[in-house]
């Protein structure tokens, strides 16, 4: 009777203490928080990629992402920049190619959900987007016959092409091979979507009403997540399941890329769009849905925009924004807590104010921010690939 | 002879009148804007309008003859508009079909149809709430 009584008791206890690890959100909060999910979201495709979810395809753009013989130096690949134990971003303020770049290597995780690749939006595709770096001088420095010929001199590449787009390398002419090629690491980019996180295990229990589910998830990362949803506004910009609304924001700082030389984020971005070859109004496109890339609008605000990034994965991409100025997450909260409104460019936008975060409450963000990333080993392994025949 | 004419006039302008305007769209996601003599109803697809995504417009403009629409919106409270020119296009019966819409932040947004009728433009607007 005793040990009923002092297990009961015990129950009772561990209850309150669940009870008391779960704040009392609000409905309106528990409504925000539930627009960050579900995770993982429908399955998506590169658009304007016919090969975009094939097997074939997949496997020969996996094998193209790592090979640094797309480089005429064979000293860069994808691969290079986009490091899977980084979350397929590299780490840098500024990414190194043959040279240095003025930008740093977005993370590949989820991007086959973005409506705009790069810092700058300046390709609609993942396929599209692949073509840009093989043939900058300053990142891959290739061009269209060298990429040709590196896939008809590997036996195992030749015959992965093959596969997958039913001809020989030499067959087509080296744009046509070139962009077989990007489309096929656009089909592999295109698997890449991260598992679940902590975040999500709190967001469904909470959706569901399980309480004690959902006292797992650390206060702190709760309360910086009350932060997030409400007085920081920050879901404003970083809204749905990958925690951004994939446009393009100003968000006051310096964009100075080299003394005197400035970084006109998506002006330029979307410069480049327009004048691209290989978007998805070109003849290149497998069909696809090219609506947004037909109505975007430069504008004079888009100088000195980037890419509202996804927050998923983000604890493992530092340094933060399109530069690296910012090497932390606490960083980040700092920067948006003592935002100067001054800096902003942004042609009498409203949306940006200092939030003015205490110590603690940058922890609490930092915390939150923390969850958005799987727990464990690498999120992604490479799948095995047995030799082509 | 004046009851006989009046007859006739109804017979003629009944229709114009009893008409409802926009009675193609869609019931359950139609909603309306009068002004400067002119009814102009609209139906997003897909409705609601949500955040992040491109919709679409089905319109249609009742009460005096139009000659172009121009369609946009923008966040009054932030001070901006949409990152996309909407494309506008006349399906004839004073109707039309609005694309390339995108809301990329959820929060109160405001449409607006620019509406070039007897040489003047109206401008009609209405805010919607976006989630």
């Amino acid at each position: 009777m005793r040990r009923r009584l002092a297990l009961l008791a015990l129950g009772l206890f561990a209850a309150a203490q669940a009870a008391a690890a779960l704040l009392d959100f609000t409905p309106e909060e528990k409504r925000a928080i539930a627009r960050h999910g579900p995770w993982p979201p429908p399955r998506a495709q590169d658009p304007g990629n016919a090969q975009s979810g094939w097997p074939a395809a997949v496997a020969l753009g996996q094998r193209l992402f790592f090979d640094a013989r797309l480089s005429p130096e064979g000293r860069v690949a994808c691969a290079s920049c986009h490091l899977p134990a980084l979350a397929f971003a590299d780490g840098r303020a500024r990414s190194m190619g043959l040279a240095e770049l003025d930008r740093n290597a977005p993370s590949l995780w989820n991007a086959v959900h973005e409506r705009w690749q790069a810092w700058d939006g300046a390709a609609d595709s993942l396929w599209s987007q692949s073509i840009r770096p093989l043939l900058d001088v300053r990142e891959m420095g290739s061009n269209a016959a060298h990429v040709q010929a590196t896939i008809a001199g590997d036996r195992d590449l030749a015959c992965r092409y093959e596969k997958a787009f039913a001809r020989r390398p030499m067959a087509a002419d080296a744009e046509t091979t070139m962009v077989d090629a990007a489309k096929a690491i656009g089909a592999f980019v295109a698997t890449l979507v991260s598992p679940r996180t902590l975040f999500d295990e709190f967001r469904d229990a909470l959706a569901r009403g399980d309480r004690r589910a959902a006292a797992r998830y650390p206060l702190a990362a709760q309360r910086g997540l009350r932060l997030f949803v409400g007085r920081g506004n920050c879901a404003l910009c970083h809204i749905g399941p990958r925690f951004s609304n994939g446009e393009f924001a100003d968000t006051g700082l310096p964009f100075f890329s080299r003394p005197g030389q400035v970084d006109s984020g998506r002006h330029g971005g979307i410069e480049a769009l327009r004048a691209s070859p290989y978007n998805l109004l070109s003849r290149w496109a497998d069909g696809g849905d090219a609506t947004t890339s037909r109505h975007v609008m430069p504008q004079h605000r888009n100088f000195g925009e980037f890419k509202v990034p996804s927050l998923r994965h983000v604890a493992q991409t530092a340094p933060y924004m399109h530069d690296g100025q910012l090497a932390t997450l606490d960083d980040v909260a700092r920067h948006y807590s003592d935002l100067n409104p001054e800096r902003l460019h942004a042609d009498g936008e409203q949306i940006l104010r200092p939030l003015g975060l205490a110590d603690g409450e940058r922890a609490d963000l930092v915390a939150f921010l923390q969850t958005l990333s799987p727990r464990g080993g690498p999120a992604w392994r490479a799948p095995a690939q047995r030799p082509c025949r | 002879m004046k009851a006989l004419w009046v007859v006739c006039m109804t017979l003629v302008v009944a229709p114009a009148i009893a008409a409802p305007c926009g009675e193609h769209l869609d019931a359950k996601a139609r909603r309306q804007i009068d002004g400067d003599g002119l009814s102009l109803n609209y139906a997003p697809r897909p409705s609601p309008i949500p955040a992040d995504r491109n919709f679409e417009l089905a319109i249609a403009v009742c009460g005096a003859p139009v000659t172009a629409l121009r369609v946009d919106a923008d966040m009054p409270a932030h001070r901006h508009g949409m990152n996309y020119r909407a494309t506008v296009q006349a399906t004839g019966d004073g109707r039309y079909a609005a694309q390339g819409l995108l809301f990329h932040m959820p929060g109160r947004w405001r449409l607006i149809f620019d509406v070039d009728t007897g040489g003047k433009t109206v401008r009609l607007t209405q805010e919607v709430e976006v989630r």
